[in-house]
């Protein structure tokens, strides 16, 4: 069989494409890549469709083995990969032969790296999607992380440039602080000046409270005029806050409706890189008008030609 | 009735209804749902309902924030003509033994009633499908008699078990899959609430009619009911 052999799974890895859509009105969780920046670029590098199933792998620890030739790229996180136990690098095609071993250390920049082969792999396509969705247990291989000893079947295609690289001005960081850009509404009126004050000026800290859901932002409290609202549907990088008063960030697989005051949402390119985040990283919030981040997320999936988000 | 339209994010608009559970309201926004589905934009990604209010993920190429509230409006305000097909009644068979019924006697001792009570109550009641969220195929159904209105579990569960038939605020549901929770569980059904053979995936949807029907222990297990 062409394709992976798993030997190890690593800390989570699982398969993930660009997410589920329409089916958020039963209340499936989008799910898909949680940094789809690192997930697009592997993707490309490999000649694929900006849409192909990738493996996610978060903080590391994956290896596997080639089962027959392939051409792959690893993009995001630094894992620190070896082919065959010589460190190769992330940003670039690489071709493998049948025997080969990969494997990964633990991430020193960054989360999730991404693991594209030519022609995507061929697991199974549910509800509309490749991606798992690890809270559901659906989606990917039975719903689940990658363990030891699962296939994971590739079509055997080639890649268009056999040693396709990204140009370096092209290659993200992770920075140990980031700034996200926050489009404010939703029930922003229930923040009065100085709550605003306060979530605006204040610098939070990541201490890892978090998964593919979303995260806990923790510092400065912001207090609501009202603690709770009537459950409604919750959008990508929608910013609770819940009675304890600190942030949450909710991404991929956040819950479809929920009853918490949101300040407002975290434009999508920033929420790639707040998946990007080590435990200990900061933050700090900036508002931007609504015609900048359109024009801003307009601009990362037309790069990556894809239609809209 | 008036609809306010607000920005959720840059590809993204929710409609509000209304504030309150009302099932004027909620009807209103069945209606608006059906009408947006029915149009099958290909531009709107997602279109969620709620109790009172609906959001629109939309496809930013085609759309700005005006553009989409236009385009929405135009369709919303045509779906008020719909008349509405009767509402499906589904009916959900439960067993409300103490031992699937973990808060029973927690919420007897609370109301003052007994179990018996509790169950006669619960069943005796019509639910409406507000909404659709949590996790696939749990459905928000309203509202149980003002006698059963509970607050959650001080201490969330860690995991409730699959079919738990659950109360919370004047709201009951089923749990589709075993999840952490903090609704007060009545009885267990055996019945699924979300599987890919369903027509929707989904057993309940929103605009359907629920009723609870009491089963023994006996039926619970030949259902294929697990304790």
């Amino acid at each position: 069989m062409k394709g992976f052999l798993v030997e190890n799974g690593g800390v989570q890895s699982c398969i993930q494409d660009a997410g589920r859509r329409g089916f958020s009105d039963i209340g499936l969780t989008q799910s898909g890549a949680m940094d789809e920046m690192a997930f697009g670029y592997a993707n490309f590098l490999v000649g694929n469709d900006f849409n192909t199933p990738s493996i996610e792998i978060a903080l590391g620890g994956i290896a596997l083995k080639a089962q027959s030739e392939m051409c792959i790229a690893i993009c995001g996180a630094t894992m620190h990969p070896k082919l065959n136990g010589h460190t190769i690098g992330l940003w670039q095609v690489h071709q493998l032969k049948k025997g080969d071993t990969l494997s990964f250390g633990f991430a020193s920049e960054g989360q999730f790296a991404y693991l594209a082969v030519a022609g995507g792999f061929q697991t199974p396509h549910l509800y509309g999607s490749f991606s798992t969705s690890i809270k559901e247990g659906l989606g990917g291989i039975e719903g689940r992380k990658l363990k030891t000893g699962d296939q994971l079947p590739t079509s055997g295609a080639r890649c268009p440039m056999d040693r396709r690289k990204l140009e370096k001005q092209f290659i993200p960081h992770y920075p140990e602080e980031i700034t996200l850009r926050l489009v404010k509404g939703y029930q922003e009126a229930m923040f009065d000046a100085s709550s605003q004050g306060t979530f605006f000026n204040s610098v939070y800290t990541f201490k890892g409270e978090g998964d593919r859901m979303g995260y806990r932002l923790s510092g400065e409290k912001v207090v609501p005029s009202a603690t709770g609202i009537l459950s409604e549907p919750i959008c990508y990088g929608a910013v609770q806050i819940p009675s304890h008063g600190e942030p949450i960030v909710l991404l991929k697989e956040r819950q479809t409706i929920g009853g918490y005051p949101k300040i407002g949402s975290v434009i999508a390119v920033d929420c790639f890189k707040l998946a990007q985040l080590k435990a200990g990283g900061r933050v700090r919030f900036k508002e931007v008008s609504l015609e900048e981040a359109r024009a801003t997320t307009l601009a990362f999936y037309r790069f990556f030609g894809q239609k809209g988000v | 009735m008036s609809r306010v339209y607000k920005i959720a994010s840059e590809s993204s608009v929710i409609v509000y209804f209304g504030s309150t559970i009302d099932p004027a309201i909620s009807q209103e926004v069945q209606k608006s749902y059906l009408a947006l589905k029915a149009e099958k934009c290909e531009s709107f990604f997602e279109i969620i309902p709620s109790y009172a209010s609906l959001m629109v993920s939309y496809d930013v190429m085609q759309f700005d924030f005006d553009g989409v509230c236009e385009k929405l409006e135009t369709i919303i305000h045509h779906a008020e003509e719909i008349t509405m097909n009767e509402p499906k009644i589904i009916t959900i068979p439960t067993y409300y033994g103490v031992e699937v019924g973990l808060d029973l006697e927690l919420l007897a001792k609370e109301k003052n009633l007994t179990v018996e009570e509790i169950i006669a109550l619960h069943v005796k009641g019509m639910y409406s499908v507000y909404a659709i969220g949590f996790a696939p195929g749990f459905a928000y159904l309203g509202e149980i008699d003002e006698r059963l209105a509970t607050s959650r579990l001080a201490s969330p569960r860690k995991a409730v078990p699959k079919g738990s038939v659950s109360i919370a605020d004047r709201q009951t549901a089923v749990y589709p899959n075993q999840s952490p929770g903090g609704w007060k569980v009545l009885g267990r059904t055996p019945t699924a609430m979300f599987d890919a053979s369903y027509d929707g995936l989904s057993l309940l949807h929103v605009g359907d009619q629920v009723r609870f029907e009491s089963i023994s222990k006996a039926e619970f297990l030949k259902l294929g009911g697990k304790l």
